[in-house]
């Protein structure tokens, strides 16, 4: 695994103060938070600040971290020395075991991981220095109290057609599993998941009991994923309903009639207006993301004038000309 | 490559789910006062009387999941992680909106 210089992620000194880490961290917090985040890496550098300043901010996993010494590189091979925390008091894992629980949420398998994204997660070395994984000496040992396990979160990805007709995903978790040394180790653990259709953009799914295991024969927590649907070459999303931008010609929308319209389960037959006009919406009720509630699909017409590009073409433009008497900036006139 | 693993039903949370106090705190990892806090600022809409008896609709648990992630990772406090949700939301709804009129001029 690789070394993580701590100090260098929230850039302060290896002799910073507690206040001078916190303010770091503040800063570096609010600059690649996710959620408010517009840095392109903002996840992954967020976690990399979060995971530097659960070690920083505690005086004790501070002091053993430091032990380490101060040679080691950013990115060196790293192994921790054997017996490397002895002397330090240990009190649980990340967050004194209050917090998230690193290195047991889902990762995605099987579709990729850019699918799934894991929420909760610890680097390889933190894992192996201060738990979260269950290996190292602050992890959590098994626990003798009886009590729930922790949810998990995940954010999940989908296409729009999946979200209309249901899909299944393949979730690689890890879950701590409790040892004959009454230590917790982190097993890997496959499962497969459908998702019912009709799934909307941020719609949370429970998936009850795939969560950490409940210590002393404690209740499991939940596994909650939260969808995100990506952005489709056709349809755009709002809610249940999709809207599509439907070309269409002059001579369509003028004598109206029937055309060709994709929708989510495939391609119907819709009857344009006469008379209808560029930008108008027509509505194709229940063709939407199916629910009890199912949206809509709106058609919004686009009028694509043929190019005057052959002198049969040409023509036609000159014969409306003279025939229509069509002045399309009437409205302009005071 | 599925072989073995094991096939679970997923269950959407929707407006028809509603989620008792004391699981939203745990989920959203959010003190119930925050919560209380919250409720008075108008981003979540429980029902029920007493704090400890509120149910919530399952669609809360997005944003009540967002502010709890801002207090704690942020240390802003339940007004100003409320402000920010109702400023971020409101950023992706312009943003949507820009996206819908950027497709609608290139088409």
């Amino acid at each position: 695994m690789e070394y993580r210089d701590y100090y260098k992620i929230l850039g302060v000194a290896r002799a910073a103060t507690a206040d001078e880490v916190k303010k770091s961290y503040r800063r570096l917090a609010r600059k690649f938070h996710p959620d408010v985040s517009k840095e392109k890496d903002a996840e992954a550098r967020f976690k990399e600040v979060q995971e530097a300043y659960e070690v920083l901010k505690d005086p004790e996993k501070r002091a053993a971290y430091d032990q380490l010494g101060s040679n080691w590189k950013s990115g060196e091979q790293f192994r921790p020395p054997p017996n490397w925390a002895d002397g330090f008091e240990f009190r649980g894992g990340p967050r004194g075991g209050a917090g998230r629980q690193g290195g047991s949420g889902p990762r995605g398998s099987g579709y990729g991981s850019e699918d799934v994204f894991e929420e909760d997660s610890y680097s390889d070395f933190f894992s192996s220095l201060f738990g979260g994984g269950g290996s190292g000496p602050f992890a959590q040992q098994a626990g003798t109290r009886r009590r729930a396990g922790r949810d998990h979160h995940a954010g999940i990805e989908i296409d729009l057609q999946e979200a209309f007709a249901g899909t299944t995903r393949t979730l690689e978790l890890k879950r701590p599993q409790v040892k004959s040394d009454g230590k917790l180790e982190v097993e890997p653990h496959t499962v497969r998941v459908t998702i019912p259709a009709g799934v909307t953009e941020g719609q949370p799914i429970r998936l009850a009991g795939q969560g950490e295991p409940g210590p002393g024969g404690g209740r499991a927590g939940d596994l909650y994923l939260e969808v995100h649907i990506r952005p489709d070459k056709l349809f755009q999303l709002e809610g249940r309903d999709v809207t599509l931008t439907l070309p269409v010609a002059p001579w369509e929308a003028a004598l109206g009639g029937p055309v060709k319209v994709p929708t989510l389960a495939g391609t119907v037959e819709m009857n344009i207006p006469a008379g209808a006009q560029s930008g108008q919406k027509l509505r194709l009720r229940g063709r939407g993301l199916p629910g009890q509630q199912p949206g809509d699909q709106y058609v919004q017409l686009k009028v694509v004038l043929p190019p005057a590009n052959s002198p049969e073409a040409k023509a036609v433009y000159e014969e409306m000309r003279r025939t229509l008497a069509f002045d399309p900036r009437v409205d302009l006139e005071r | 490559m599925t072989d073995g693993a094991d096939l679970l039903q997923a269950h959407l949370l929707d407006e028809r789910d509603w989620i008792g106090a004391t699981e939203i705190c745990r989920v959203c990892r959010i003190e119930l006062t925050a919560v209380v806090e919250l409720t008075d600022l108008g981003v979540v809409s429980p029902r029920g009387y007493a704090p400890e008896e509120w149910q919530f609709p399952a669609t809360a648990l997005p944003r009540l999941r967002t502010v709890g992630r801002l207090m704690r990772d942020l240390g802003v406090n339940a007004s100003g992680a409320a402000l920010a949700l109702e400023l971020l939301e409101e950023q992706h709804d312009l943003q949507r909106r820009l996206r819908r009129l950027e497709r609608l001029i290139h088409e």
